[in-house]
């Protein structure tokens, strides 16, 4: 562990988890004034009756009826704008945002507009900019991944004018994340298992990264072993609340540790893969994070060291000597990936040449790599990254993800 | 009873002198670079025309102002000017700025404890950040360089490394 002497930790959202938290909802709302919220969700989370569930359990004591339920996957200004006024005319007093990071961050974007009484959300972008607080806003994610529940950032593309505008206050962390358990229960194999990798990649990430600190340290360490535990058993037995309520437990946990501390390389390539040949961002976490660990493991081996104990428990950890650790670490990340691509019948890709679309065609050719490798450099994580980049050391990476190759490190650049 | 006492964060003047050489050092080596230096050039030429940066220290400075004009780098001095300033690399107070730029903090642990607040698009910040990294590299000793920059380009020819930085140097002095 590093002692930092100087850092900032923030997480001031109340988290409620359970298998029937969602019967909490209205004490929550009427303990802040409110009572009658705007449910806003997607029509893939609506179409698997997940509003339905959270309709049942708000019951009738405050009045959560109107739902909007067709926030796009790809949300936009226009999405936001629009979904205000709804809010407005219907006077409501709070948000309810029931699903992924889309939805999550429309929900954030409605909540500036609507508490600042804003006609322009651009006026409100950048880091800072939000002097006060915002609306109630309650957050239940329906993956367990992204951890949006509990970061104070968004993001907001600006459609017509090709513009993505980002969004980062205190303020914009919700008030409220309920983990229920139901809300994942019907997640298909496959999508539980890179957004689960996603949430490992946070935890990871966060625990090497330059921003790290003692008190996201805590949280990325209970997350990686929770995850690595409970991941293979929520894909191989999807109806089983046990494992679906750690998972989200450990998204949240994962959530908090890397909105307080940042991410590196793995999801610097990763938003740039996802941006050229738009495969889903999880997939892209899986099949990285191996080589963000090798890429640093020169800066940070001690630090990788430490994560052997909570994922493979005390006996592992101390018949490994301490110069093998970090490099287990990965052995065994690249392990889980094995078995999530047996578990969910190979639809879990392990290299980037495995990513097939809906037509079952190669989503990254081999000589799109390039491309990814210069959007790579556009991206900020690669500032919190323990190790530099450059456009090589982009392609370097990415050629060995996508033939599924662990890294030749002696290859690494190391100044 | 006053326990309480007006606390004056005092001048530091020499503190002060110290950053604002340095920033004016560093301003021309900027402008000499992107003329001497392949990759520095590369950068510039992603920009847009006209575009300005700045670094320094909050609240009141010093600051280096930087921009392109015509196709061609300058360093513009301690002010804008009135120029709109479209990435701005703040660094928290003038006693950071002191151990960032006197090379007692390295920029990857300033970057660590939050020292460093960048302001603008984060495409243009990178590639500034990438600028100042190779300047840095030119101006100071192998040592001393490492500490400033994450990576020590050891793979760099003697060609640009030697010549490079005569050539840094040369114009840096003259302001050419
Ligand atoms: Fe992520």
């Amino acid at each position: 562990m590093l002692l930092p002497d100087y850092y900032e930790f923030c997480c001031r959202v109340k988290i409620v988890a359970g298998h029937d938290a969602l019967e909490k909802i209205p004490d929550l709302l009427i303990e802040r004034g409110a009572k009658k919220p705007l449910v806003i969700t997607d029509k893939g989370v609506a179409g698997a009756g997940l509003t339905d569930i959270v309709s049942r359990a708000i019951g009738d004591r405050v009045d959560a009826g109107l739902i909007a339920d067709d926030v796009p996957p790809d949300s936009d200004l226009r999405v936001v704008n629009r979904l205000a006024r709804l809010y407005r005319d219907n006077a409501c007093d709070a948000i309810i945002a029931v699903g992924g990071g889309s939805v999550m961050d429309t929900a954030k974007g409605i909540n500036i507009v609507v508490s600042e009484n804003a006609e322009d959300l651009m006026a409100f972008s950048g880091v800072g900019a939000l002097k006060r607080p915002l609306k109630p806003l309650i957050a239940i994610p329906t993956t367990a991944g992204t951890g949006s529940e509990v970061t104070q950032v968004a993001v907001i593309k600006d459609h017509e004018k090709h513009l993505k505008m980002a969004f980062g206050s205190y303020f914009l962390l919700p008030d409220i994340a309920i983990l229920d358990s139901r809300m994942t229960l019907t997640m298909p194999p496959f999508i539980t298992a890179m957004t689960g990798m996603d949430a490992m990649s946070h935890a990871v990430e966060a625990y090497y990264c330059l921003q790290k600190n003692p008190l996201s340290d805590a949280h990325s360490l209970a997350a990686v072993g929770m995850i690595y535990r409970y991941l293979p058993l929520a894909v191989k037995n999807p109806e089983d609340r046990d494992s679906r309520l750690a998972m989200a437990v450990a998204a949240c946990l994962a959530g908090i540790a890397f909105s307080n501390s940042m991410v590196g390389l793995v999801h610097n390539l990763g938003h740039a893969t996802g941006s050229v040949c738009g495969v889903p961002h999880g997939l892209c976490m899986a099949i990285l994070l191996p080589y963000g660990l090798e890429y640093n493991l020169h800066k940070r081996a001690n630090v990788m060291a430490e994560l052997l104990l909570p994922i493979a428990g005390e006996q592992v950890y101390l018949a490994t000597p301490p110069e093998q650790r970090a490099q287990k670490v990965v052995s065994l990340i690249r392990g889980l990936n094995e078995n999530l691509h047996a578990i969910t019948g190979g639809r879990h890709a392990r290299c980037l040449q495995e990513i097939k679309d809906r037509e079952g065609k190669p989503s990254v050719p081999r000589d799109i790599l390039p491309q990814i490798a210069s959007a790579a450099l556009l991206d900020g994580a690669s500032i919190y990254n323990p190790e530099d980049t450059d456009y090589e050391d982009n392609r370097m990476v990415l050629e060995a993800a996508w033939e599924g190759k662990p890294l030749d490190r002696t290859r690494v650049k190391k100044g | 009873m006053s326990i309480i006492k007006d606390v004056q964060s005092g001048k530091k003047p020499l503190k002060r002198a110290y950053v604002a050489i340095f920033l004016w050092f560093t301003g021309r080596a900027i402008q000499a670079a992107a003329k001497v230096d392949r990759e520095v050039k590369k950068e510039f030429e992603k920009l847009p025309e006209n575009f300005t940066f700045s670094l320094g220290c909050l609240p009141d400075g010093p600051w280096m102002v930087v921009g392109r004009e015509k196709g061609v780098v300058k360093y513009l001095g301690g002010d804008s000017r009135g120029r709109p300033v479209q990435v701005r690399l703040a660094i928290k107070s003038l006693d950071a700025g002191f151990l960032i730029l006197s090379f007692q903090e390295s920029t990857t642990l300033a970057t660590a404890r939050n020292r460093l607040i960048t302001d603008g698009e984060i495409p243009y910040a990178l590639a500034i950040i990438r600028i100042l990294d190779i300047v840095e590299v030119y101006l100071l000793p192998k040592l001393i360089a490492s500490l400033a920059v994450k990576r020590y380009p050891s793979w760099w020819t003697p060609a640009r490394k030697f010549g490079g930085r005569i050539g840094v140097y040369t114009r840096t002095l003259l302001g050419i």
